[in-house]
């Protein structure tokens, strides 16, 4: 078991050393044609290499949210030798950047204590906190835990981030406003907002009992569509039906004033 | 004679039943900017193509039950294109861990006697918009923003009005049904624009 383990560690361990390392080559060619081409450096050229970087970025990303991704902050990390003396190897393996592994380098590099600085800063926070009351500091602890509480539901409902009171508050500018998605999107879906195009008229009983009545106005206005729709689509046929536009008019009115009275359509 | 009502799904004779995936967001017009700053950057084609279309939605009233919708499509920068007719069935929001709308869809290109062809069938012009805007693709994925505009005089495109201060933000991809893998490659895309656009599956029911 404790095997297994050992070898699922490792087999993680070099996926993620080799995506780093993708990465890593992805970003000097990159800083390399920005310091030595830029003349002839093109702007796709530019954004292909940030759409290079954005991929490997994901992709170790989902490598790290893994579940079976095994827990790094459980490990331990050792040093087996520490000398004073230059190591080649060590050089090489770090490209020149820790070229001695020494007593004096350890700190910086295997630290698992705060910086001296912040345990200062700790200590004078613990004094402090030794010289107020039980009350005051009962007081303190339900303010933070009530700000701890907020800041969690806030982190967990995103969608509260985009009321426009919190975005006023932390000034920062929106780049989007959801009632103008809601009505874009239910303009797209079903129309809603645009105007119609079919006369407004008092909704009238239809009747069942003479279907001649009923397909009259229909064909009628099936022709007056047609006509609206004919001329918006094409200027080129309104031309030759110029000579029977006189003679249309008068029928058009008539029956359009017909079919809103009796027949409006509605949805 | 009115045409008899559509009950059945359109013929697609030769291909497959396509789904299409989709996520709508909006960004506010100030904001257009860096949001194409950052789809050019993300997407695959340099050079988004700029379009600009006037959309016509079409009613069939069968006796009962819903009525069946057409859009019709035309662009208005080249008259000379052919129209696009598309039909897009009802809206499936799903469950959360499906994490894109679902819509069947079925588009073919018409000629340019489309309004004629579906008024002597029936049909009539229920609504229409104007949507100017930008196309970009990655992969199989298709973003489009656009900025919709209201038809103030029937048929006339030069006399729009915007519908709001914002432009819509659509995310898709057309794929056949049951392609789960789809709606997580669109999720993962939409998480790289926020907080630019929230891309989201809006149910438009929901809006009515």
């Amino acid at each position: 078991m404790q095997q297994r383990e050992e070898k699922q560690l490792e087999a993680f361990l070099e996926s993620l050393v080799a995506r780093v390392a993708h990465l890593k080559g992805s970003l000097q060619s990159f800083i390399y044609k920005l310091e030595n081409e830029y003349d002839r450096l093109t702007w796709p050229s530019v954004l292909d290499n940030f759409a290079l970087i954005s991929g490997q970025l994901n992709t170790i990303n989902k490598l790290l949210r893994n579940e079976k991704t095994p827990s790094y902050k459980s490990q331990v990390i050792i040093p087996l030798l520490l000398s004073p003396d230059r190591d080649e190897e060590l050089a090489k393996l770090t490209e020149h950047r820790v070229p001695v592994f020494s007593h004096e380098i350890v700190p910086d590099h295997l630290r698992t204590k705060p910086d001296p600085e912040v345990e200062e800063q700790e200590k004078h926070l613990s004094a402090e906190a030794a010289r107020i009351g039980p009350e005051v500091a009962q007081k303190q602890i339900q303010a933070l835990n009530k700000l701890c509480s907020n800041l969690l539901e806030k982190l967990n409902n995103p969608r509260e981030d985009r009321d426009s009171e919190t975005s006023a508050l932390r000034q920062n500018k929106p780049s989007f406003n959801p009632a103008d998605t809601n009505a874009l999107v239910a303009a797209v879906g079903f129309g809603k907002g645009l105007s119609k195009c079919r006369p407004p008229g008092p909704v009238a009983p239809g009747h069942p009992g003479q279907p001649m009545m009923q397909t009259g106005p229909t064909l009628q206005q099936v022709t007056i569509a047609g006509a609206s729709g004919h001329q918006a689509g094409m200027s080129g046929p309104v031309a030759p039906q110029q000579p029977g536009q006189p003679g249309k008019i008068p029928s058009n009115i008539k029956t359009n004033i017909k079919s809103a009275s009796m027949h409006p359509y509605n949805r | 004679m009115e045409a008899p009502p559509v009950t059945v799904m359109p013929v697609t004779g030769g291909t497959i039943n396509m789904m299409e995936y989709l996520l709508q967001g909006s960004v506010l017009d100030q904001s257009l900017e860096s949001l194409l700053h950052r789809l050019r950057g993300l997407c695959d084609n340099m050079e988004p193509e700029s379009f600009a279309d006037h959309e016509l939605v079409y009613l069939l009233k069968g006796q009962q039950g819903n009525p069946f919708i057409l859009r019709a499509r035309r662009s208005l920068l080249d008259p000379s294109v052919p129209w696009h007719l598309r039909y897009l069935g009802q809206p499936e929001v799903g469950d959360k861990s499906r994490h894109a709308l679902v819509r069947n869809c079925v588009d073919v290109a018409a000629s340019h006697s489309l309004p004629d062809f579906l008024n002597e069938m029936g049909f009539r012009m229920d609504h229409e918009f104007v949507a100017k805007g930008q196309v970009f693709r990655k992969g199989v994925m298709k973003v489009v923003v656009s900025k919709l505009s209201r038809v103030l005089v029937p048929g006339n495109t030069d006399n729009t009005e915007p519908l709001s201060l914002s432009y819509l933000v659509e995310l898709s991809v057309l794929a056949p049904a049951g392609q789960d893998t789809v709606s997580e490659d669109m999720r993962s895309f939409a998480e790289q624009l926020k907080p630019l656009v929230h891309l989201e599956k809006i149910d438009p029911k929901r809006l009515m």
